[in-house]
């Protein structure tokens, strides 16, 4: 088997296509395995799965890496269905980086993908997780992804989807331990979707920290969904920043921050906006030969992405 | 040969009669100096000629190589040789320089080459003013204008960045490209050598002359204030 490190610029750490697993990387510093492999031989995984896991992959950062992780879960066949439980364990102090694709490898594929992921950052550790998806236009998606937060822990959580399946149901939830700190975006692109997300952020420890950022976009009759919610339990500071923008008079967004106080030190704020594109933009592309399709396309890219 | 003829030409913006019977014509390879007071209708008159909507031609016409574009759409006129420099270019978040480039040309200009880091910066978020003019002459550089227009184009530009845009400019002006430039300073117009001015005040035409000295010599001694009083507005 390859290291980690050996393959990080060829191909994932982690490979399943359909249902099966075409690739692991191990390393010194991070194992990876199949998740029933890791429920079978390691009894404390046991504690984060909900019970014995079909399908999925379990990664373990043990210590400091100097590369992102990558892991790559891809439907290339027609009427699959992924149900996947993901656990990724990051040891105390280690600063870890991953970037993982879930995607279809056709538009035509009706496939359904559920992952049960769960992500935990231990004392005084850090992650960036940069998650992109890229859907055909009738599969089903449905991440459901919890991140636990220890003491001083730091979490970068950046997802993004350009290419939105015909419905998508996202669920974070995302606990931040004492003086630890949440940075997440979601940025999706609705065409022709049907979307749901709902985001919970909870201050459990005290002078934990946490920004949720929405940013959605609805194109060919998509209908958007989006409650993102703050419950500051202890002191804490956090803020909601959600912004729409709606391409298409036949498509709906509702764009729904809640912020729940439970302490009176704590400070929690929000903002959310929905709007058009600017018609500024859209002439400045067009003087500069656009389309205006191509225009729209590109100020929704640099939204969604900036 | 006239590469453009601008006839007679009212404009209104946001309900506003702005330029009011303007008329001029530029050859291949000429530059037309538009100078005037702020607020006198010259960047409308530039928006209309490259056909910003909004800006509505409500008599008159544009005459673009023999053919009246009055009803041509704005990428339609940009395919056809007509681009502007935007004196405010709005911010496109997300969006880099290198990217916009590859969607509106795949000819390689020759300006964007000697930037390399500037093209990896967003378009116009947190530009300052000269970069701005630069990454807006980066773009219409590769877009190979027949007729370019440029809306002030030396403010924000230091004399060094001037003296290296207007460079650029004269080597394309000899390959034949026109230019219409909008300015109200006319300082520009001592590194440029326009083949003509036209003053504009009011939104109308006040005189035309090829003697762009003597024109700027006028204004500066006067501000405009001896054109106010001529007796074609």
């Amino acid at each position: 088997m390859p290291s980690a490190k050996s393959v990080k610029s060829c191909s994932p750490d982690f490979l399943l296509v359909d249902n099966e697993i075409k690739g692991i990387a191990q390393s010194n510093e991070v194992l990876i395995l199949p998740s029933p492999e890791a429920w079978e031989k390691l009894e404390w995984t046991r504690d984060y799965f909900s019970s014995k896991p079909k399908n999925g992959y379990f990664i373990w950062v043990k210590k400091q890496v100097d590369f992102p992780l990558s892991t790559c879960v891809n439907i290339a066949s027609p009427g699959v269905k992924q149900d996947l439980e993901n656990l990724m364990v990051v040891e105390k102090g280690v600063k870890a980086a991953a970037n993982v694709v879930c995607s279809s490898l056709k538009m035509n594929l009706s496939g359904v993908h559920k992952a049960k992921g769960k992500l935990v950052l231990k004392e005084g550790s850090s992650l960036s997780y940069n998650h992109v998806h890229k859907w055909g236009e009738k599969d089903s998606v449905f991440p459901d992804y919890e991140f636990i937060l220890g003491k001083g822990a730091s979490l970068d959580y950046n997802y993004l989807n350009m290419l939105p399946p015909e419905k998508l149901e996202i669920r974070n939830k995302i606990a931040c331990g004492e003086k630890s700190s949440s940075n997440v975006s979601i940025s999706v692109n609705g065409i022709n979707s049907k979307i749901n997300i709902k985001e919970e952020v909870i201050l459990k420890g005290r002078d934990s920290q946490a920004v949720s950022r929405l940013k959605m976009v609805g194109r060919k009759k998509s209908d958007i969904v989006a409650e993102s919610s703050i419950i500051a339990k202890e002191r804490g500071k956090g803020h909601i920043d959600c912004q729409s923008l709606i391409i298409d008079k036949d498509s709906k967004i509702s764009s729904i921050p809640l912020l729940i106080c439970e302490n009176k030190d704590a400070q929690i704020t929000h903002e959310a906006s929905i709007g058009k594109v600017s018609e500024e933009q859209l002439n400045y592309l067009r003087a500069r030969g656009l389309s205006e399709k191509q225009a729209i396309d590109l100020i929704v890219s640099g939204f969604l992405k900036s | 040969m006239k590469i453009l003829e601008v006839k007679n030409l009212t404009v209104e913006a946001g309900g506003k009669k702005i330029v009011e019977g303007a008329g001029f014509e530029i050859r291949k390879g000429e530059v037309l100096a538009v100078l005037g007071p702020n607020a006198s209708g010259k960047s409308t008159l530039a928006k209309a000629i490259a056909g910003i909507p909004g800006y509505l031609v409500k008599e008159g016409s544009i005459v673009f190589k023999g053919r009246n574009i009055n009803k041509v759409a704005l990428e339609k006129r940009v395919n056809e040789g007509i681009v502007m420099v935007f004196q405010n270019p709005p911010a496109l978040p997300g969006v880099k320089l290198s990217k916009l480039l590859n969607l509106i040309s795949k000819k390689e200009s020759g300006y964007g080459e000697s930037h390399p880091d500037f093209l990896e910066r967003e378009v116009n978020v947190n530009f300052s003013g000269g970069e701005k003019k630069i990454s807006e002459l980066i773009q219409v550089l590769f877009l190979d204008p027949k007729l370019l227009i440029l809306d002030e184009i030396d403010s924000g530009l230091d004399m060094k960045k001037r003296e290296e845009v207007m460079e650029i400019l004269k080597e394309r002006v000899k390959k034949g490209m026109s230019v219409l430039l909008i300015t109200h300073q006319g300082e520009i117009l001592k590194q440029i050598n326009p083949d003509k001015v036209v003053v504009l005040i009011k939104g109308k035409v006040g005189c035309s002359s090829r003697d762009w000295k003597k024109v700027l010599e006028t204004i500066k001694k006067n501000d405009y204030a001896q054109c106010k009083k001529c007796k074609k507005l």
